[in-house]
């Protein structure tokens, strides 16, 4: 135990405030995490469960329903999470430590793919890559031009994974890149001066002072990649490869729900257990404080020769990600047939009064008055669950960090990260069983189980940002007399402000962007824009399900851009010479 | 009129349920009376069509707000499910088909109720009547393209679609995830006898049955997974793939034959393929039910009412969106639409819910095991 984490303890063993804190921590987190998880335990120890169970695990569907979609749900999230950790680990240690040129174009539009919702990239994968396997009005814009691209890459598991790719890098560098920026100059000096090579200096210092983001990062991105219903559904189904996502929607779907439940809790299961491997290497890293009392002096790497190709094998990934979906999207709105991107453009679809000659009469969106209520409702839900997220993750990564590096900590932070391994359906299934009763149908129902789906982006926001500010500081203000309140909201909040604010985007971005968890949960009165999307797509109507998705992705940079995302408190590190 | 709801559900929470303007016997007039003041209705409902109702019926009752949902049936079920769990009501009607489950889960315990407008009684036939009111029959049928077939379907026998020729060219809607799909595959199981015999016709042989396979429907299910059939999540995806304009070698697909109707706007030529043996899919009830327990009780008699038609000669605006070929009205009183094959002549076969219900859990598991 370093010094430091000995006096934090010490200090915080001899107030009361923790002890509040933990209960605290731990009585929204069962209520958040360990209250539907229950409703799942319950309903698999049912007569019925027990039939699921057995069902799904010897039945003669256990293969199709269990044991293929589990090999597929894994390989896909290892892929992608080995993936996005190279790739959002690359672009983070190029955009903050070296001197490629272009890193602040990069850099700015590296965190955007995260704001895609999934289902559109899905969607706009097909708007480029369908071949005729869905008849030959259904062909992507490859196909069109001649260019017809192999089955496998338009349907199946490298799609899926592609996408997902594609879509969750951003979170791993939007992790990485922070912590790779608090690495000072004089750390990699002193390396340096005794001797070792560039190599030498990302292996023994740089990497170990990184190593709890990339193991966060990492993490994250298998949680979503492995839960993630949309792509798989959208990408999968015409070539029935299915993940446990899919199989356990369509249990619920077909009224099988204890089958849902038993693929869910097989999912946790197995995510959990790596999750316990990433939290030993979280552990093995966490003692090092990089925010010191001490201005971080950093010069840059010089990539010599490499700086050009480099740059622009960055820019290509960061283009390709970004901007190519979301024109692939405006333009498949302006046109007669979604793939077919070249032919007569048209508003219709934005702006187009009722024609009944034209999607069954539906108005273009911009008219719609439900699209006008979604959007208000979905911009509500975004910002009151990532301001309630926010206030939990503070509570639950304070107390994770007060209490220091024992069994509760870890107990509490494994909890708070369980969300993340329970596809959102369930979530949202769940919590109509549990809470319904006082609050179905009402705005209060979706926050709350946003608020316990976007638990572990909070807590991760928070844990990060806490874990980086030196003790020494927080020591100094305890030692000037501030309270624990005061060392908070003296110390402790505007020094991980940056981070608490990249957290609430986070939140915000994926409660505005989200499809699954909000499917169940929305009513009449209470339309969300991805589910109005997601009804115009399953209608045949394309068109509007990508004006809709355009929408989203607009109003996730807007959120982006209000919070400053693309100024310097978000990336401060793209300011720097 | 959220006020109105609490009131009345407070009544009714007060076991004064008699109270509430929601009579049984109330004459037709005391019904509309008593929906002008509940002033909204809302409908979940298994077609996009809905929307076109809320046009049509607004324009018919200013006053009365109708809140459409489009919601598949199989989804209904789940949410009606849901919504009971959690001891609160929705939506006032449902209109669904997924007869099978619908009967089991949904009407036998009470949760939706039938509502047979008193003025049409007499002219829908009382197994339309029961267990909830037969809006229409909706059906599930093999259709093809016939700008590219003009001479009629290319295939005549349900067996062709497991041969070489159709691999990867089937698309229907996922059996695992919809019921009306899960539903069509059951009872090619249950009719396994003509399954049989049709293959004999084509063949001159007779079914080779894998070890575990029961009968000819289920290794027909099981040679169609094997000749990689496409499934998709939206009949409309079936619809663009098996009907757009301008494919050379489209594929087959099942579909509902009323989606011919829109072949015109969509720039589609489907048709179906009703010659073809033994019968070319499934015809069945679309229901009309009020949950228990609605808010709105008043205005879902009257939207249901109204959804019947009126004396006109084809039922008048309510019935227009439903006045097409490959739909089937229940009222007798209303001619058959001219440009579809009359129902007698129709092949498809009529599924009987309480044998499906008992069969569909099996056949749901074959499919499962045999992708």
């Amino acid at each position: 135990m370093t010094p430091a984490s000995t006096s934090r303890a010490r200090l915080g063993g001899r107030s009361l405030a923790p002890a509040v804190l933990t209960v605290g921590a731990f009585a929204l987190v069962a209520l958040l995490v360990l209250a539907p998880l229950a409703h799942i335990g319950l309903a698999l120890a049912t007569e019925a469960g027990a039939a699921a169970l057995r069902d799904v695990f010897t039945g003669r569907i256990a293969t199709n329903m269990l044991w293929l979609p589990l090999k597929h749900t894994l390989l896909i999230g290892l892929a992608v999470t080995l993936a996005c950790v190279v790739l959002g680990g690359l672009l983070a240690w190029l955009v903050t430590m070296t001197d490629m040129p272009l890193r602040r174009v990069i850099g700015l539009l590296a965190a955007l793919p995260f704001m895609i919702p999934t289902f559109a990239v899905a969607l706009a994968w097909t708007v480029i890559f369908a071949n005729d396997r869905l008849g030959e009005a259904g062909i992507g814009v490859l196909a069109r031009l001649g260019a017809e691209p192999p089955a496998w890459l338009a349907w199946g598991a490298v799609p899926v994974t592609l996408v997902l790719i594609a879509h969750l890098y951003a979170i791993a560098y939007l992790m990485i890149a922070p912590a790779l920026a608090t690495v000072g100059r004089d750390l990699i000096a002193a390396a340096e001066i005794t001797g070792a090579s560039r190599a030498q200096v990302l292996k023994g210092v740089v990497f170990p002072l990184v190593a709890p983001a990339l193991a966060a990062a990492g993490a994250l991105c298998f949680a979503e990649a492995a839960s993630s219903f949309s792509a798989p559904a959208i990408l999968g189904l015409p070539v029935r490869f299915h993940t446990l996502a899919t199989r356990a929607y369509g249990a619920f779907e077909t009224g099988s729900p204890e089958r849902g439940y038993a693929l869910i809790a097989t999912m946790i299961v197995v995510s959990a257990a790596l999750l316990l491997l990433a939290a030993r290497a979280r552990r093995r890293g966490q003692s090092f404080a990089t925010a010191a009392g001490k201005g971080v002096v950093r010069a840059r790497m010089a990539l010599g020769a490499w700086r050009w190709p480099l740059a622009i094998a960055a820019l290509a990934l960061v283009t390709a990600t970004t901007i190519v979906p979301a024109l692939a999207l405006v333009l498949s709105s302006l046109s007669p047939q979604s793939g077919d991107v070249f032919g007569a453009w048209s508003w219709h679809y934005w702006l187009g009064a009722p024609d009944a000659a034209i999607a069954r009469g539906q108005p273009g969106i911009l008219r719609n008055p439900e699209l006008h209520r979604a959007f208000i409702v979905t911009l509500a839900a975004g910002l009151f669950t990532g301001v309630s997220a926010l206030a939990v993750g503070l509570v639950v990564g304070e107390a994770i960090a007060r209490l220091g590096a024992g069994t509760v900590a870890t107990t509490l932070r494994q909890l708070a990260f369980l969300p993340l391994l329970i596809p959102g359906l369930a979530i949202g299934a769940a919590f109509i069983g549990l809470y319904g009763a006082l609050l179905y149908g009402s705005f209060a129902l979706v926050v709350i189980a946003g608020v316990a789906a976007t638990l572990p982006f909070a807590v991760e926001s928070v844990a990060a940002a806490r874990a980086q500010i030196a003790a020494e500081l927080e020591e100094s203000a305890r030692l000037a007399g501030a309270g624990p309140l005061g060392v908070l909201v003296g110390v402790t909040l505007p020094l991980a402000a940056g981070k608490l604010l990249a957290g609430f985007v986070l939140v915000f971005v994926k409660m505005v962007r989200d499809l699954d968890l909000v499917i169940l949960l929305y009513t009449p009165a209470l339309p969300l824009l991805t589910v109005v999307a997601f009804r115009y797509a399953s209608d045949g109507f394309a068109q509007f399900a990508h004006a809709v998705a355009v929408v989203i992705l607009v109003l996730s940079i807007a959120a982006h851009l209000a919070a400053g995302g693309f100024g310097r408190a978000a990336q401060p590190w793209l300011a720097e010479r | 009129m959220t006020t109105l709801r609490s009131l009345s559900l407070a009544l009714c929470a007060a076991g004064l349920c008699a109270l509430v303007p929601a009579a049984a016997s109330a004459s037709e007039a005391e019904v509309e009376a008593a929906a002008r003041a509940e002033g909204q209705v809302t409908v979940y409902s298994f077609t996009s069509r809905v929307f076109r109702l809320e046009t049509a019926f607004e324009e018919a009752y200013p006053e009365i707000d109708l809140i459409p949902f489009d919601i598949s049936s199989t989804e209904q079920i789940a949410r009606i499910q849901a919504e009971l769990q959690a001891g609160v009501t929705g939506a006032d009607v449902a209109y669904l088909a997924d007869a099978p489950v619908v009967t089991e889960a949904l009407v036998e315990p009470g949760h939706l109720e039938a509502f047979v407008p008193p003025a049409f009684a007499d002219r829908i036939p009382d197994r339309f009547e029961t267990p909830l009111l037969a809006h229409r029959l909706s059906t599930k049928v093999l259709m093809y393209n016939e700008e590219a077939h003009p001479d009629g379907p290319p295939v005549d026998t349900l067996w062709a679609l497991t041969t070489e020729p159709w691999r990867g060219r089937v698309v229907m809607v996922d059996p695992s995830q919809r019921g009306d799909y899960l539903d069509l595959l059951t009872e090619i199981v249950l009719q396994s006898e003509a399954m049989a015999a049709a293959h004999e016709a084509e063949f001159g042989e007779p079914v080779k049955r894998d070890a575990g396979i029961a009968n000819a429907g289920e290794q027909w299910i099981v040679d169609l997974l094997a000749n990689d059939v496409v499934f998709v999540s939206s009949t409309d995806d079936v619809n663009v793939a098996v009907g757009a304009l301008g494919q050379e070698n489209p594929p087959l697909g099942f579909t509902s034959y009323s989606d011919r109707r829109d072949n015109e706007e969509e720039g589609w030529a489907l048709q179906v393929a009703n010659e073809v043996e033994p019968a070319p899919g499934i015809i069945y009830p679309a229901f009309l039910g009020i949950l228990a327990n609605a808010p709105n009780p008043n205005a879902a008699k009257l939207l249901i009412t109204w959804m019947m038609g009126d004396e006109s000669e084809t039922g008048g605006p309510a019935l227009a969106p439903f006045y097409v070929p490959g739909d089937y009205l229940t009222r007798t009183d209303i001619p058959p639409h001219q440009d579809a094959i009359p129902l007698d002549q129709f092949r498809a076969w009529r599924i009987d819910p309480e044998a499906t219900a008992a069969a569909r859990r099996a056949v749901a598991d074959l499919v499962l095991a045999h992708q």
